[in-house]
């Protein structure tokens, strides 16, 4: 990893390891009685460590110019395998909170381990450590493909993957200290907000150094989504997380909006988070990889612009579905439901558009695991937008808001869309990363496939039945005009589907552990290394009817 | 020369993509949330609305940190059934010093906008100690360690000036004896009870919370927090009465 | 506050409106207009093409 950066690299990371260290110990100082301390200790090791890491093998020799006549993989290949590692922790800890509901004793008597700061854990774990840094180890690797141009320089891509990661623990062992906003999706307090903005503007800076590189006039519609989901992301987090700290030496502070304003803030970025981090990206690996994995290209490259303009300007009316019969104003309530059922047409011109590509490839898809999951993904893309649209109607939102109904919805998108799509990107990268024939154990990509489908199936499926009856239930009235059940006799009626959805999420735990298994011996088998050396084995099994 | 033709359109065309999401994608936002930073003007409001009193506000801040909000909404939907269950349905103005809101989006337990002198002190500490003892079917972690936590007071005058910063009313004299004032109000016979009445109103509830008269705990806070929910002002239930009325 | 709330309410209501028929009709032309087709072909057909190695 060192002997790739320059020597004035390696030069430019021991000052930011430098600068990162004192910012460390200045927080940790100024914090000494407060938990801002400890992360302030986090800080301070990390940039040591950077500093000790450049440092021991400063006088290496510097890489040759060779390298540029190569793309630069390496901080893709540390993405995926951080990648798998999250989703593996993320999805353990959601089981382990799932579980929670089904016995609550089972935080074993710790502050740290209560329902209300693992959940946090798990959803930081997954959506930023999962789908995060698969995102920025696809991006990297998609930008420099299809820019045909390598990325501008070695240190940059580390400073975002590592700096990125570094904010995803000081969020994850922040909750489990009680360090948190409270705003969903955006716990993180101000300091690590703060330095997820420094690593996402030189995220940014590198996408624009790379593409002013490229051959082609036309960007190619992946790196579209990519860079909205990097532009708008870094909108939606400074203004929702705005706000003012105790002390330099707190890690405690207060939103800069309160009540009515706070809500729609808060929601026009959980929603939007949705639509730029959780589709947006993911729609961008879609675009790149199912096309090169089924060797055809996309249906309709003209769909596909349609659909990108119409998401990055449907999605963002539509956070105030979130607050239906709330003390939001009626006229904003009914323009969020507008927009989220015309989001409808571009979410579905997507989906389509993904499973019209694969038209007479479906062999390829019978036969091919790696493929099925993008397949899967599409499907499921398609059925969550449709879900939530409806869910966005008035009349259906009374019904499922505040119910496992939401729950449900998320995880359809989650696990079927987001995370079967990444599952099958990292798939198709590996041998491409590597330089394998193909990954270790084709049988192993399809038992995690058949896992993560049943897990996912039981999963939305318990959510739908406990949250439709825990809505019905809430609304019965008896023939006297009270309400017939309590909110007890709601809680009671839920544990078998509690008990259904935790097993749904082992299941899909379990298939996640066998993919980390056979990613990992596919990196370590050398003997797996492919035959004709370089490049990506994949377009010479792709039949081009068109040539 | 050429080279520089080319990469000049390459990047105006890289530039124009980015100003092009910013400009689609930001205005959605603005014209939806803009007019909502006006909305005071046509809200309905309460002249009786108090401030959090300092334990109230670090038992606000405990119920944040133990992420509470996963669970329990504070948010009374204008829904027959709601109404029926949880009160008078939430009005804006309620939440007007809430930074940031708690509204929530789940109820794996029931609402919490209005539970405020639901139930008596004593009930919510056991509750708080072992919920099981006193719902037998509750899925709820306990939080027995609240009891034996001593609450942090040496900071709570930096919370009052902070929450002043960002728009809450907070007087000089409310920050100068935030830390007595948090003391006071679970200390009834003290001479700092009768301050914390004077700044915040007689209203205000003195008691010990968490039934320990020689210690101020996190249980006092939380409960103190619990107990004043719903109950900064009566503008709910009144506004409720006159929409009865004239139907 | 010197802005009404009545008017940010109006000019949201009548200007999103405007907003949202121009943006759809810019993005219509500019997808179907004739010249552009080629291009986006061949961006099509890039990515399955060679792409081992940067262009220089």
């Amino acid at each position: 990893m060192i002997a790739q950066l320059t020597r004035n690299e390696r030069l430019h990371a021991i000052q930011i390891g430098l600068v990162v260290a004192v910012c460390g110990l200045l927080l940790g100082l100024a914090g000494r009685d407060d938990p801002i301390g400890l992360h302030g200790g986090l800080i301070f090791v990390a940039g040591l460590l950077a500093i000790f890491l450049v440092g021991r093998d400063y006088y290496a020799p510097e890489p040759s110019d060779d390298r540029l006549t190569r793309y630069y993989d390496d901080p893709s290949k540390a993405g995926v395998v951080l990648s798998i590692a999250w989703a593996v922790f993320g999805l353990a800890v959601g089981d382990w909170v799932a579980w929670q509901l089904v016995n609550p004793d089972l935080t074993f008597g710790g502050g740290w381990s209560s329902f209300g700061r693992i959940r946090p854990v798990h959803t930081t774990s997954v959506i930023f450590g999962f789908g995060g840094n698969g995102l920025i180890a696809t991006s990297l690797y998609v930008l420099q493909r299809t820019s045909r141009a390598r990325l501008p320089d070695q240190l940059a891509p580390w400073f975002v993957l590592l700096g990125y990661n570094l904010f995803c623990v000081l969020a994850v062992t922040g909750y489990m200290m009680g360090i948190t906003q409270s705003k969903e999706y955006a716990e993180p307090e101000w300091y690590a907000d703060i330095w997820l903005v420094v690593v996402w503007v030189v995220y940014f800076l590198i996408y624009l150094r790379t593409l002013a590189r490229r051959k082609e006039p036309h960007i190619y519609v992946s790196n579209w989504y990519y860079m909205a989901f990097i532009l708008v992301v870094a909108i939606l987090h400074i203004v929702n997380n705005l706000a003012m700290p105790l002390s330099f030496g707190s890690a405690k502070s207060y939103s800069a909006f309160s009540g009515v304003q706070d809500a729609m803030t808060q929601w026009w970025y959980g929603h939007n988070a949705v639509a730029f981090f959780l589709t947006a990206g993911f729609l961008g690996m879609m675009y790149y990889f199912l096309p090169v994995q089924s060797g055809r290209p996309i249906f309709s490259y003209r769909l596909s612009i349609i659909s990108f303009w119409g998401i990055t300007f449907f999605y963002m009316w539509a956070g105030s579905h979130h607050l239906h019969y709330t003390a939001l104003p009626q006229w904003v309530q009914t323009l969020g439901i507008t927009f989220s059922l015309m989001l409808l047409v571009p979410s579905w011109a997507s989906a389509g558009n993904a499973l019209l590509t694969l038209n007479g490839a479906w062999h390829k898809v019978r036969d091919d695991a790696t493929l099925r999951f993008m397949m899967v993904a599409a499907v499921f893309y398609g059925l969550t937008t449709f879900e939530g649209s409806f869910m966005a109607i008035r009349s259906v939102n009374s019904l499922s808001h505040y119910t496992d109904w939401t729950i449900g919805h998320v995880h359809a998108g989650a696990l079927g869309w987001v995370a079967f799509i990444t599952f099958g990107s990292i798939y198709a990268s590996v041998p491409w990363l590597w330089n394998r024939d193909g990954m270790y154990s084709a049988k192993l990509v399809e038992a995690h496939f058949w896992l993560g489908l049943a897990g996912t199936v039981i999963y939305v499926f318990a959510m739908w039945n406990s949250g439709i009856i825990q809505g019905l239930m809430w609304r019965t009235y008896n023939e006297s005009g009270t309400l017939a059940y309590s909110f007890v006799d709601s809680l009671v009626a839920m544990r078998p589907y509690y008990v259904a959805r935790a097993v749904g999420g082992l299941f899909f735990l379990i298939g996640a552990c066998l993919g980390a298994y056979n990613i990992w011996m596919t990196i370590k088998n050398p003997g797996l290394v492919a035959t004709q050396g370089g490049g990506r084995p994949e377009p010479k099994l792709a039949a081009q009817p068109a040539e | 020369m050429s080279i520089f033709g080319f990469h000049y359109r390459l990047e105006r065309k890289a530039i124009s993509l980015i100003l092009g999401i910013v400009l689609v994608s930001s205005i959605g936002g603005l014209v939806e949330i803009a007019p909502l930073f006006t909305i005071s003007q046509t809200v309905e409001t309460a002249p009786d609305m108090r401030l959090y009193t300092p334990l109230e506000l670090a038992g606000r801040n405990i119920y944040i940190r133990e992420g509470c909000y996963a669970c329990h909404s504070q948010m009374i939907r204008t829904l027959r059934d709601e109404v029926d269950r949880y009160g008078p349905y939430s009005l804006a103005v309620e939440s007007k010093y809430d930074h940031p809101m708690l509204w929530g989006s789940k109820r794996t337990g029931p609402d919490l906008a209005r539970i405020g002198e639901k139930y008596s002190d004593q009930w919510h500490v056991a509750h708080m100690i072992n919920p099981r003892d006193v719902v037998p079917v509750s899925v709820m972690p306990a939080y027995d360690w609240l009891l034996a936590n001593e609450l942090r007071t040496d900071d709570l005058s930096l919370h009052l000036k902070a929450q002043r910063k960002v728009g809450v009313p907070y007087t000089d004299d409310m920050v100068a004896n935030a830390a007595a004032d948090a003391y006071g109000q679970a200390n009834p016979d003290s001479t700092q009870a009768d301050g914390l009445t004077k700044r915040y109103g007689k209203a205000t509830t003195v008691r010990i919370f968490d039934g320990q008269a020689d210690r101020l705990t996190e249980m006092d806070a939380m409960v103190a927090y619990l107990q004043v929910l719903g109950r900064l002002t009566t503008a709910a239930g009144k506004s409720m009465a006159q929409t009865g009325a004239s139907q | 506050m010197t802005v009404e709330h009545d008017f940010l309410v109006g000019l949201s209501k009548s200007f999103g409106l405007f907003y949202l028929i121009a943006l759809s009709i810019a993005v219509l032309i500019y997808t179907f207009w004739p010249s552009n087709k080629r291009r986006f072909d061949r961006a099509a057909q890039s990515i399955l093409d060679g792409e081992d190695k940067p262009w220089r």
